[in-house]
């Protein structure tokens, strides 16, 4: 578990991360998003006890990251670009990290075996890593932050410079490290903290701006109804019926195509009325013909894009 | 086994790894027993006598440049390639950090002093050479290579370049080197703390074959404050 209490953290008069709450649980996946220099991974350096926090605190598994080798030791890390020694192999980087965590010697060699084949290196362990492609070290990167099992993860983009497959793959290796232990991971690729994530945060300027489900992210910053109706016949008739019925109705567009079909986008604040069955009951009274209706729903691009001020 | 005892060979052991699997350590052998041997048979057939004072006062040139040469990636090259992170995240702390990368260095220095026995072997099976007074020297030059070799650590501390590594740690020694020099012309009463401070003046006192406490304490007291120095540039991230 990863607590942590009004963590703030100061480079010179800049605030990185400014009273940062927020806390992970066990067997939980938690993203942290928000834009390059948004302080998500000076928040991972300090949670690794790589810096230390200006105040406030944070807690690993109930332990305070001021006792930092008892925190280092639960910890498993990658730091952004997964840094690795590119003058060994792969059997060699790993061998190292594994003595530097503790691993037992008599059970190190299975232990790289097991978690190469999880990250999918196997055949590769006596390549010199500067060898190797920018996909194959982040497996490497990944593959050493795993080896002594840790309870918490802490991964810091985990997924950039890698292929479409293996971004598959790697999403799939941590949700199912996601169900036994404690994981924060950061990333700005949207998709990817929506397909691993069990709940998300949102950081900018060093401050939490949102933290929840997808779902509760989304219902936080929607901004109501959004209807896009596709219609032949008097679109004004069908208008004035509407905002007869909902005065609160606002039409955001209205476009008249030159083969008579009308675009309309209708946006009501409250999302539980019936709005579309009244449009369809106003196309049919007008002696209209609807082609087309569908609700835009609210994408976490947009959740991100205004907590963050469209900054990214 | 003690962890952090286990971590400190660990480390020292991945260093040598380093060293042994890319030329870098078999260049620096190589060039060292060349200008070595070089300055060993220019004496030995220019005086023609069993004697190794004259090479081991060349010998602590020679550590000059060649130490900083091996010391300047230790630390550096993890700065810049971002290792250090993974380093610094490990459960070891600092200093057991600095032991590690002093220690693999010091045994790669001690592995080439310990190539060039070859000729104090050669000598004495040549012609009556003083065994006792070379094994002084030895001595003297095993003490005086670990204090360069703590000066050239801290060089790579304080940068991420290893080549700005290398030229700190040369300049930082020839500085020692031109002041031990340039000591008759200051005033008597400088050049008696010049005589203490220098491990030039303690490194010439130990070759005429005598080993006093104090020239051992010295040379283990400038490589401690180095080192203590090289934690302290470590620690420093976390502070500012």
């Amino acid at each position: 578990m990863i607590q942590t209490k009004r963590l703030s953290r100061l480079y010179g008069e800049k605030h990185a991360v400014r009273e940062l709450s927020f806390h992970v649980r066990h067997g939980e996946v938690m993203g942290l998003l928000g834009p390059n220099g948004a302080g998500k991974s000076t928040t991972m350096k300090m949670l690794t006890c790589f810096l230390p926090p200006s105040s406030g605190t944070a807690r690993i598994d109930g332990i305070d990251i001021q006792q930092d080798l008892d925190v280092r030791r639960r910890v498993g890390y990658l730091p952004e670009h997964a840094p690795s020694y590119n003058d060994l192999n792969v059997h060699g980087h790993l061998s190292f990290m594994g003595r530097m965590y503790g691993v037992p010697v008599a059970t190190l060699n299975d232990k790289i075996c097991e978690m190469s084949a999880a990250c999918g290196l196997e055949g590769r362990l006596h390549q010199r890593i500067d060898e190797l492609s920018k996909g194959y070290r982040q497996r490497v990167g990944l593959a050493a932050s795993m080896l002594h099992d840790p309870d918490c993860l802490i991964l810091d983009e985990p997924t950039t410079g890698l292929d479409p497959n293996q971004m598959v793959e790697i999403r799939q290796l941590i949700r199912r490290l996601g169900e036994k232990k404690t994981v924060l991971l950061s990333s700005h690729v949207l998709s990817e903290v929506d397909a691993v994530c069990d709940r998300m945060m949102i950081i900018d300027s060093g401050e939490l701006r949102a933290l929840g489900t997808r779902d509760e992210l989304i219902a936080l910053s929607s901004s109501g109804l959004l209807l896009h109706v596709c219609m032949r016949g008097d679109a004004d008739a069908v208008v004035a019926q509407i905002h007869e019925q909902y005065e609160a109705c606002k039409i955001d567009s209205q476009v008249l195509s030159g083969d008579g079909v009308t675009k309309l986008i209708f946006r009501h604040p409250d999302e539980t009325i019936s709005l579309a069955e009244s449009i369809f009951t106003a196309v049919v009274a007008v002696g209209g013909v609807l082609l087309e209706m569908h609700a835009q729903e609210t994408s976490l691009e947009d959740v991100f894009h205004r907590m963050t001020g469209g900054t990214s | 086994m003690n962890m952090a005892y286990s971590q400190v060979i660990s480390l020292c052991r991945k260093e040598w790894r380093i060293v042994m699997d890319t030329p870098l350590g078999y260049v620096m052998a190589v060039a060292f027993l060349i200008v070595c041997g070089f300055f060993f048979e220019s004496n030995l057939f220019l005086m023609g006598q069993a004697d190794m004072r004259a090479w081991f006062s060349i010998l602590s040139l020679l550590l000059m440049f060649f130490i900083p040469a091996m010391a300047m990636r230790m630390l550096a090259d993890e700065k810049r390639s971002g290792t250090f992170e993974l380093l610094a995240t490990m459960p070891i702390t600092t200093m057991s950090i600095v032991w590690g990368k002093y220690l693999a260095l010091w045994l790669q220095i001690m592995v080439l002093l310990a190539l060039t026995l070859l000729y104090p072997l050669t000598l004495s099976w040549l012609g009556d050479l003083d065994m006792g007074q070379v094994l002084a020297s030895y001595a003297a030059a095993v003490l005086l290579a670990s204090s360069y070799a703590a000066v050239c650590l801290y060089a790579s501390a304080i940068t991420r370049y290893e080549v700005v590594a290398y030229v700190l740690g040369f300049v930082m020694l020839l500085l020692v080197f031109l002041l031990s020099k340039a000591m008759p012309t200051f005033s008597p009463g400088v050049q008696d703390w010049m005589v203490l401070l220098s491990p030039l003046s303690h490194y010439q006192s130990m070759l005429r074959g005598l080993i006093r406490l104090s020239d051992v304490m010295f040379f283990i007291t400038m490589s401690g404050v180095f080192l203590t120095l090289t934690w302290f540039e470590l620690e420093r991230r976390r502070w500012r």
